[in-house]
């Protein structure tokens, strides 16, 4: 059965924290994406979990079996690096079944196995070239390739779509998410780019200085951020996060002080427990609404910088208090530099966070 | 030309052919039309090996067609008499033989020793930087001493060999009176000063092996030896082959340390020896000289013959 | 618990795949001793006085370590060997001299020093004159100052003492250390162009473009970033002309005469070799080296692999 368990993964390093109490379980099947910042010990967890890192506490378990103390050949796993590491002196075909010998095949078998997992990606073509003399891309395919010759207990891949150009990466992406999909395996990628995140994930972990802050589906991480860094993290253009105070609350609506503005805005039910006091407002730049004049649900801002992004438009604009608020309109909706916006924050899409940082949501 | 030149009196040849070199320069620098900046650059280098080394060469070359001898000061053209001479000559080959003979023996020795030091020290480890400076003295040894110590420790009476060798024997042990004792003494000393050399151009690979690709074969569960041979030994075939040709040239100019050690006694002397020898001790320049052309051919056709090898084989190990 | 474990269980096998530990160490140690021991008989023997040198067995051991060695292996260190490299006068073969070893000391210093400087220099501008500046037929060049490095010795060696007999060179400062200059050349052309070429323009462009002139941009932007080539040729060089033999045999005269000519001179002695004062002579001599090669051992690992993984 291939799962991945991670209980109170810990990894020092002398003095420095690199992952802290990371717990975290992958299904059979099941695609789970490290997502974060540099830094944030995303790849440190993957390599604890195939075994190049040991664990300073915590427990890795993989198909069941605790494998804390296993050397990465024992453990079964397969692997695709950031820079591939392709065996420069080996073709194409023999780096494919390289992995292969350490199973008790034949060679014809073997050889059919290559052929195999060549045709799936497209790489019987330059089966007998040298890593040094094919392209990025099919460098990139013949690492997964080696992965998937195999029948590990699961997959690790290592920001795999970094090093590829933005066409490159729309592609790939697609097919590395149609061969998972295929194989049924424990899988854990790690990236920096949302969108790899949350197109080829089940579920996106979202890490920072060494914790995961938040594990949940796509939907979840975009529409229910555990707090302001997944919130500020997930969706472009970033969120609009601004201080502000709580005034009162009457059922679903909150009265808050910003911008020099009172505003009555829809929130979650939860909010309604919290004390009047500062709090940090989240509006995603496309769940704000522009309304002819101001009234009671607004707040102003004035229009500083225009962004065509061809169906829609980014508007940078200033508050009176001097925040950055970032809108996107349709592009039928002209303004002009200097116009002053009112906003209205929709409901639903409207997350209060307290001073922690912590969202406020039943 | 150059036999013109050697015609001529020496200093005046001299002379002319500094001045003729100057011209090589100065002639790159209006050859590169425009481009003064380069010539300039390099002309005072060119000046100097054309002085030192190609001067030198092709003088010597003119020399060798002649019977010219340094103490008589005689010149008679004789054209190619002395190479036939050379050739026909049974000692010069018995000389080659024993030049050969180092050669493969002393370079092989290298070879090995040097691969096992540079394996040694391919990981990181703690006082490795002091071992390191340690391994590397030898090299560092001038040949005199190097000879002469040899020679100590491989004394009859005081040695250190005699003495340890003294445990398993009775009689004294002589390793210097023997040719084959004599050979083996000059190859061990001679390989001792070198093999450092050869694990520092193999160290070199081996460190500059990508980490993540013996990551990956881990992964992938391949065992060490497959590691060894498909992953770090492409790396360091190139460094090898290098330190086998360098080291191969310096082997067949061999004379420091068998001039100290045994100064050819018990049939050990190479060929730089007997050249020396019949230069310096015998007067006989335009032979000698000839004789040592002969073996700048086979060092030339030697040279050529690995560059084609090395080339032949080259698979594309990304640096 | 488990982090317990996992802490005794696999402390060696931490970061990097090439990490070892203490027992790797200890297995090297004692290669690396076995390797450097006839190295350090020579230290020891620079020590000893003439008739321990020749004692039978070997006394290894400068001092009985309060009676843990037996005295027949122990000698007494003496500092009269060294004392004697500089004070006594040698005379050999036919050539007397009235001189200590300083003489000679100085002679190697200043022209290994010398030619390793000359070289640098005028081989660094050549070097940057064939990568900056490439002329027609520039590998031709290049392969030719190569080949010059295989020459035998012997080869070149008939003419030059003719040559340097000739034009009176014989004997100078100037003839020799011109010689070892050519010799050091090549390999410094070699690897100075090795590093050049590694170089990327667009800084040097840039500093164009801010108005440097060609020799600012040489000597502040590229300069410095080839410190490492800099640093290998000269311990390489250093190395082959401190010890260079054959010509320092017989182009150098009774005032410019190297120390392992004078070494060599004084092996004929009449009372058989004086090996006490060969050793003193020797472990001074290798002083310098080891230290020029301590100093820039980073530099130089760094400098093989560059000048050489280049093809």
């Amino acid at each position: 059965m291939s799962t991945i368990q991670l209980r109170g993964v810990t990894k020092r390093f002398g003095a420095f924290t690199a992952v802290r109490d990371v717990d975290m379980d992958v299904a059979a099947g099941e695609v789970v994406c490290l997502l974060g910042p540099s830094g944030c010990g995303k790849t440190t967890t993957l390599r604890i979990i195939a075994g190049l890192e040991q664990a300073s506490e915590g427990d890795v378990v993989i198909a069941g079996q605790r494998m804390n103390n296993r050397t990465p050949e024992q453990r079964d796993i397969a692997m695709v690096f950031q820079f591939y590491a392709l065996y420069p002196a080996l073709t194409v075909g023999e780096n494919l079944g390289f992995p292969l010998h350490a199973e008790r095949i034949s060679s014809q078998e073997r050889d059919r196995r290559v052929r195999d997992v060549a045709g799936k990606l497209a790489l019987s073509h330059i089966l007998n070239r040298l890593p040094g003399q094919i392209s990025e891309g099919e460098k990139q395919r013949v690492a997964v390739a080696r992965a998937i010759i195999r029948d590990p207990n699961c997959f690790l891949f290592d920001e795999p779509l970094s090093r590829l150009d933005v066409e490159l990466r729309q592609t790939m992406r697609g097919q590395i998410k149609e061969v998972l999909q295929g194989l049924s395996k424990a899988t854990v990628i790690v990236t920096h780019d949302q969108l790899e995140a949350l197109t080829m994930a089940s579920r996106t972990a979202i890490m920072r200085d060494g914790r995961i802050e938040q594990i949940g589906t796509p939907h979840e991480v975009f529409a229910k951020p555990a707090n302001a860094f997944v919130a500020s993290f997930i969706g472009t253009p970033q969120m609009n996060l601004i201080t502000a105070d709580l005034l009162r609350v009457d059922g679903t609506m909150a009265e808050i002080a910003m911008e020099g503005t009172t505003v009555r805005v829809p929130v979650d039910s939860a909010v309604a427990g919290l004390k009047p006091g500062r709090i940090t407002i989240g509006m995603r730049p496309r769940a704000l609404s522009l309304v002819s004049d101001a009234r009671v649900q607004a707040f102003s801002a004035q229009a500083e910088l225009i962004e065509p992004m061809g169906a829609e438009t980014l508007i940078h604009a200033r508050t009176a208090t001097g925040d950055d608020i970032r809108v996107v309109l349709p592009r039928s909706r002209r303004v002009t530099i200097g116009e002053t916006l009112h906003l209205v924050p929709e409901a639903g899409l409207t997350h209060i966070f307290d001073q922690t940082g912590k969202a406020i949501r039943a | 030309m150059p036999v013109a030149i050697a015609a001529l009196e020496p200093s005046l040849a001299f002379w002319v052919s500094f001045l003729a070199a100057g011209l090589v320069a100065m002639s790159a620098v209006v050859n590169a039309w425009g481009r003064y900046t380069g010539g300039l650059l390099v002309a005072p280098a060119i000046a100097v090996l054309v002085m030192m080394n190609i001067f030198p060469l092709l003088w010597s070359l003119g020399l060798s067609f002649f019977a010219y001898r340094a103490d008589r000061q005689t010149m008679n053209f004789v054209g190619l008499r002395n190479y036939a001479r050379a050739l026909a000559d049974p000692v010069v080959w018995d000389r080659l033989t024993t030049t050969a003979l180092f050669v493969v023996l002393t370079v092989t020795a290298q070879m090995v020793v040097g691969f096992l030091l540079a394996l040694l020290f391919s990981k990181q480890f703690p006082l490795r930087r002091y071992l390191l400076i340690l391994v590397l003295t030898p090299m560092m040894l001038s040949f005199v001493a190097v000879g002469a110590f040899f020679r100590y420790y491989y004394d009859p009476t005081f040695g250190l060999v005699s003495q340890v060798a003294s445990w398993f024997t009775d009689e004294n042990f002589v390793l210097v009176s023997s040719t084959a004792g004599a050979v083996t003494a000059i190859v061990i000393a001679d390989a001792w000063m070198w093999s450092p050399f050869v694990m520092l151009l193999v160290l070199a690979g081996l460190v500059s092996v990508p980490k993540h690709l013996y990551e990956a074969a881990a992964i992938d569960r391949v065992p060490k030896w497959r590691r060894f041979w498909f992953i770090t030994f492409p790396y360091v075939k190139g460094l090898l082959m290098l330190a086998l040709l360098f080291r191969t040239i310096e082997a067949f100019k061999l004379f420091d340390v068998v001039f100290i050690l045994t100064d050819g006694g018990q049939r050990t002397e190479t060929i730089a020896l007997y050249v020396y020898r019949q230069a310096i001790q015998f007067n006989k320049t335009s032979e000698s000289a000839a004789l040592s052309y002969i073996l700048l051919f086979t060092v030339i056709v030697l040279t050529n013959l690995y560059l084609y090898l090395a080339n032949r084989r080259s698979t594309g190990v990304a640096e | 618990m488990s982090g317990l474990a996992a802490r005794l269980g696999f402390a060696r096998t931490s970061t990097a795949v090439d990490q070892a530990g203490w027992g790797h160490s200890a297995f090297a140690a004692v290669i690396c001793l076995i390797y450097f021991f006839p190295v350090l008989v020579i230290i020891l023997t620079a020590f000893k006085e003439h008739a321990d040198a020749l004692a039978v067995p070997a006394k290894l051991f400068p001092t009985t370590l309060f009676g843990l060695i037996p005295e027949r292996l122990a000698f007494t260190p003496t500092l009269d060997n060294f004392v004697n490299v500089f004070s006594r006068s040698y005379s050999a073969g036919s050539e007397a001299q009235g001189t200590g070893f300083a003489r000679f000391f100085f002679n190697s210093i200043f022209i290994a020093g010398s030619s390793v400087v000359a070289a640098l220099i005028i081989g660094t501008l050549a070097a940057f004159g064939f990568s900056r500046h490439p002329l027609k037929g520039n590998d031709t060049y290049l392969f030719m100052i190569l080949s010059t490095r295989m020459l035998p010795a012997i080869v070149v060696i008939i003419p030059v003492m003719l040559l340097f007999r000739v034009t009176g060179l014989s004997g100078t400062y100037a003839g020799i250390i011109l010689l070892y200059t050519a010799f050091n050349l090549p390999f410094a052309i070699w690897m100075m162009k090795s590093f050049f070429d590694e170089l990327s323009p667009d800084v040097e462009d840039a500093a164009r473009l801010d108005g440097s002139t060609d020799r600012r941009v040489f000597f502040k932007i590229c300069l410095p970033q080839v410190i490492a080539g800099l640093a290998a040729t000269a311990v390489f060089g250093l190395i082959l002309t401190w010890n260079e033999f054959l010509f320092a045999l017989l182009l150098t005269g009774v005032e410019t005469r190297t120390v392992p000519v004078a070494m060599s001179q004084t092996i004929g002695g009449d009372i058989g070799v004086r090996w006490g004062l060969l050793a003193a002579i020797e472990t001074l001599f290798l002083i310098p080296v080891m230290l020029v090669t301590f100093f820039l051992q980073n530099h130089l690992l760094r400098g093989v692999t560059f000048g050489t993984v280049k093809r």
